[in-house]
């Protein structure tokens, strides 16, 4: 053992002993015996109903990207639940541990929740939301849409996209896991040298922290690679950068910033790990080590993350906000040149995390103009969307809806957000309510894009609209919630309320307090809607389908295919002649899509390999977070072996017959969906429809023309 | 799908290999680093001059390597390497460069050494 351990080791299990299952908690024994039911029940129903050999060929060796795409949001969906209900118990213990006399429970002198408890609690809301949970929904939405607008059949590198899905997958299993095996790291998300250092932090917590965090690190790289490879070599003919959906320049330059700043934090927690595991000196207090070095390695992938985070978000709204005014966007090439201003500016604005660390006051000015220097291209995005809806005929459907609550929530982050740039201003309100209020008005901004996404992408991927009801009750609640958690919250920063406090000695703020937990019901209630919108629009999904263009007045290429997609995307390549290619086609009448005449399709072949990887990775990191050395081993060699077999492995590709494709489509065409067999060579049945069918054909909801989604539009 | 190939012969990128222009690149930078090394030890130039020319000699080396070693130009094949190196560098000097000016003024106020260190200091 290269560093000194506090607490007991052997050879077998590591650190591992039976003290560390925290069964005498029964907040997390109730959480094991209802994550253990509800894996009983799905895995039991995958049982009963025969669904293995689907699920295994469909779902876990795909390579296809739109099945991982709705893998990835669907890990993004889980864990955004599990921080929801991390900010519900933080919330809570806030409104009742107020003043000396506050009662207390379960262990808690104040509150129900233990100083230690709060700290892991906050510590994994922290890291889940930004990095198991929004990272995961961007990269899935990514993922199905951008080979879609671009006229791709699938990603750059299909298998590479399956090996990020799983590592990310398995960082958030190992920060689930560590609910029922040991404890997470107790000093908030983005971490503290020298006190997540072994001798301060000596537990497996921040073990736990760094292992997730870097498997994420390392999915979200390969991600960002394949992202990027895609767009620049896949792009249909006749796509020329400028004809490019602007989502897809999002996509890009969101990329970008991933591919040059998620290094830099495997670094960082690279170091740390070092520290931990090795016994080096990077960041401790003495021995050459450097404290301040942590922090800035650190920020240097922290800030340009919030801009990969909120891109594609921009890039969401830019879709949605257009369909829905009936109109172009407005402004394309200041929406493209702001994406990649945004971009470029945020390597040079990280400082401002820590202002108060002492820096010269040249430096903390530099870095006080450079943030605000983000709010020009982010105004011009703005004012782009307002000058899209000006005058143009908006349509308030659910996409819509969030799109705006997006744009509010934008204007509300934005401004707080140059209130922070003051260095000045850190020096009062530094790791302050008002920060943390300021940048969940940002992610919730995300969330409220990815939202509004779901909505308007749904059709295209699943074949059929959510409804609009329930869909309404959940927006209204999430508007309800935003309101009432984060205006408190604000105003207790004003106050000199500081983050992540377990008690709260001045009664003054409870009301404060009580109020952001009424704000916590609405957002119970929104989860609830949410339940019941996703309930009923399955369950009505037979009236609920639509055709190729589901909105019927949507503008770009992935509308062009049936819905939902086939696993080839597009039958023929299309030829783009124009921005908003769909938009310009169904404008001179050519919107019909190319029957017959169909050719044989090249396409990657299903591997269950990156699985594999993703399982042993996890055992990897599970191992070294108990020191178990054997098992690191063997998942280290068997990884190894994995990789140089599949390398030998010639064959990764299979061809869809024409005649495969001939009938695929012509099933699609003729919209006989009840009746399709399935496709059989790849991906699902495909029960795609580019035909209008009564009461719901392409158009649907609330839309104002009766026309059917192919029609030449008059503007 | 993009042009595919099982043979890794056939790919362009590997078709660029050349014994010539990796002996001539080996020779060019070890003589290259010797001069450095020389600039170094003799303390031939005041140390801000020689900072500078060390700097100025790792440069030409780093343009050559990435010219006959790794095969960066303006081809077909090879032009998005070139892009992506030449967008890296601005990067690099930006986080470098700002993250060393940060901790600079930063050891002057928090970090005040013992005269034998104060060499961390600048």
């Amino acid at each position: 053992m290269l560093v000194h351990l506090q607490g007991p080791w052997n050879p077998l299990l590591g650190r591992l002993t039976l003290q560390q299952i925290p069964y005498e908690n029964p907040i997390l024994l109730g959480t094991f015996i209802f994550a253990a039911i509800l894996g009983v029940i799905v895995l039991g129903a995958t049982t009963r109903y025969g669904k293995w050999g689907y699920v295994w060929r469909e779902w876990l060796t795909t390579v296809d990207h739109k099945k991982i795409g709705v893998m990835y949001c669907l890990v993004g969906l889980v864990m955004l639940f599990r921080g929801f209900i991390d900010a519900l118990m933080i919330r809570t213990q806030q409104a009742i541990a107020i003043g000396p006399n506050s009662p207390g429970a379960l262990g808690a002198v104040h509150g129900y929740l233990t100083p230690f408890h709060v700290g892991q609690i906050y510590t994994a809301h922290g890291l889940i939301m930004v990095v198991f949970a929004a990272t995961p929904l961007l990269v899935g939405i990514m993922n199905i849409i951008v080979p879609l607008q671009i006229g791709a059949r699938d990603m750059a590198y299909p298998y590479l996209n399956a090996l990020g899905l799983w590592l990310t997958t398995a960082g958030g299993a190992l920060v689930m896991l560590s609910l029922f095996v040991g404890n997470f790291a107790h000093g908030g998300w983005y971490g503290f040298v020298p006190y997540f250092e072994l001798p301060y932090s000596p537990g497996v917590g921040v073990d736990y922290w760094m292992w997730a965090f870097q498997l994420s690190v390392l999915g979200t790289t390969m991600g960002s690679i394949n992202l990027i490879a895609t767009i620049v070599k896949m792009r249909a003919p006749g796509m020329t950068w400028m004809r490019m959906p602007i989502f897809t320049w999002a996509s890009l330059s969101t990329n970008l910033i991933a591919l040059t700043s998620f290094p830099v934090l495997m670094v960082a927690l690279g170091l740390l790990g070092m520290d931990r595991y090795l016994g080096t000196h990077f960041y401790t207090a003495g021995m050459g080590g450097n404290l301040m070095l942590y922090n800035d390695l650190f920020w240097i992938w922290g800030h340009p993350e919030v801009y990969f985070l909120i891109l594609p978000a921009f890039g969401m709204m830019s879709e949605i906000i257009p369909t829905f005014s009936e109109k172009t966007l407005f402004g394309y090439a200041t929406m493209v040149i702001a994406s990649f201003a945004i971009g470029g500016v945020s390597w040079g604005v990280w400082l401002h995390h820590f202002f108060t660390m002492a820096a010269a006051p040249n430096v903390n000015s530099f870095y006080s103009i450079t943030t605000m220097l983000v709010g020009i291209p982010t105004g011009v995005k703005v004012f782009n969307w307002i000058f899209t809806m000006y005058r143009g005929r908006v349509r308030y459907e659910l996409p819509m809806l969030w799109a705006l609550l997006a744009l509010f929530l934008l204007l509300v982050g934005g401004m707080t957000g140059m209130m922070n740039a003051f260095a000045s201003n850190d020096y009062m309100w530094h790791n302050g309510l008002f920060v943390v209020a300021h940048f969940h008005m940002m992610v919730l901004l995300i969330a409220a894009s990815v939202f509004g996404a779901v909505e308007y992408w749904f059709p295209k991927v699943f074949g059929f609209k959510l409804e609009q009801k329930w869909g309404k009750w959940f927006f209204w609640f999430m508007v309800l919630g935003t309101g009432w958690v984060f205006v408190p919250m604000f105003f207790l920063g004003m106050a000199g309320m500081t983050r992540r406090l377990d008690y709260i000695p001045y009664t003054q703020w409870a009301p404060y307090l009580h109020i952001t937990l009424v704000g916590m019901a609405f957002y119970v209630v929104a989860v609830l809607f949410f339940v019941a919108h996703l309930y009923v629009s399955l369950r009505d999904r037979e009236k609920n389908r639509v055709g190729a263009d589901a909105w019927g007045t949507s503008r770009n290429l992935e509308w062009m295919t049936h819905s939902p997609v086939p696993a080839y995307n597009f039958a023929f390549i299309p030829h783009v002649n124009a921005r908003d290619e769909w938009a310009w086609r169904k404008e001179n009448g050519i919107a019909e899509l190319h029957a017959g005449d169909y050719e044989d399709i090249h396409m990657p072949k299903n591997t269950g390999i990156p699985l594999f990887l993703g399982l042993l990775s996890m055992g990897l990191a599970f191992a070294l977070v108990w020191r178990i050395w054997w098992l690191a081993l063997l998942c280290l060699v068997l990884m190894v072996a994995l990789i140089i077999i599949r390398s030998f492995d010639r064959d990764t590709d299979t061809t869809i017959p024409a005649r495969e494709v001939e009938r695929v489509e012509r099933a699609a065409r003729d919209g006989s969906s009840g009746s399709v067999p399935p496709a059989g060579v790849l991906g699902d049945a495909v029960i795609a429809t580019s035909t209008v069918r009564s009461g719901s054909g392409g158009i649907g909801g609330n839309t104002t023309s009766p026309r059917p989604s192919w029609a030449p539009r008059n503007r | 799908m993009t042009q595919h190939t099982q043979n890794p012969l056939e790919h362009p990128e590997v078709q660029l290999a050349n014994g010539r222009a990796y002996l001539g690149s080996f020779i060019l930078s070890a003589l290259l680093m010797t001069a450095g090394l020389w600039l170094t030890i003799t303390h031939a130039m005041s140390p801000f001059a020689a900072i500078l020319a060390t700097s100025l000699l790792a440069g030409v080396a780093v343009i050559i390597q990435g010219y006959l070693l790794l095969h960066m130009d303006l081809s077909h094949a090879q032009i998005w390497h070139t892009v992506a190196m030449v967008l890296f560098l601005p990067l690099f000097v930006v986080t470098i460069g700002l993250t060393a000016w940060m901790f600079h003024g930063l050891y002057e106020r928090t970090m005040i050494m013992p005269p034998a260190m104060s060499s961390m200091s600048h």
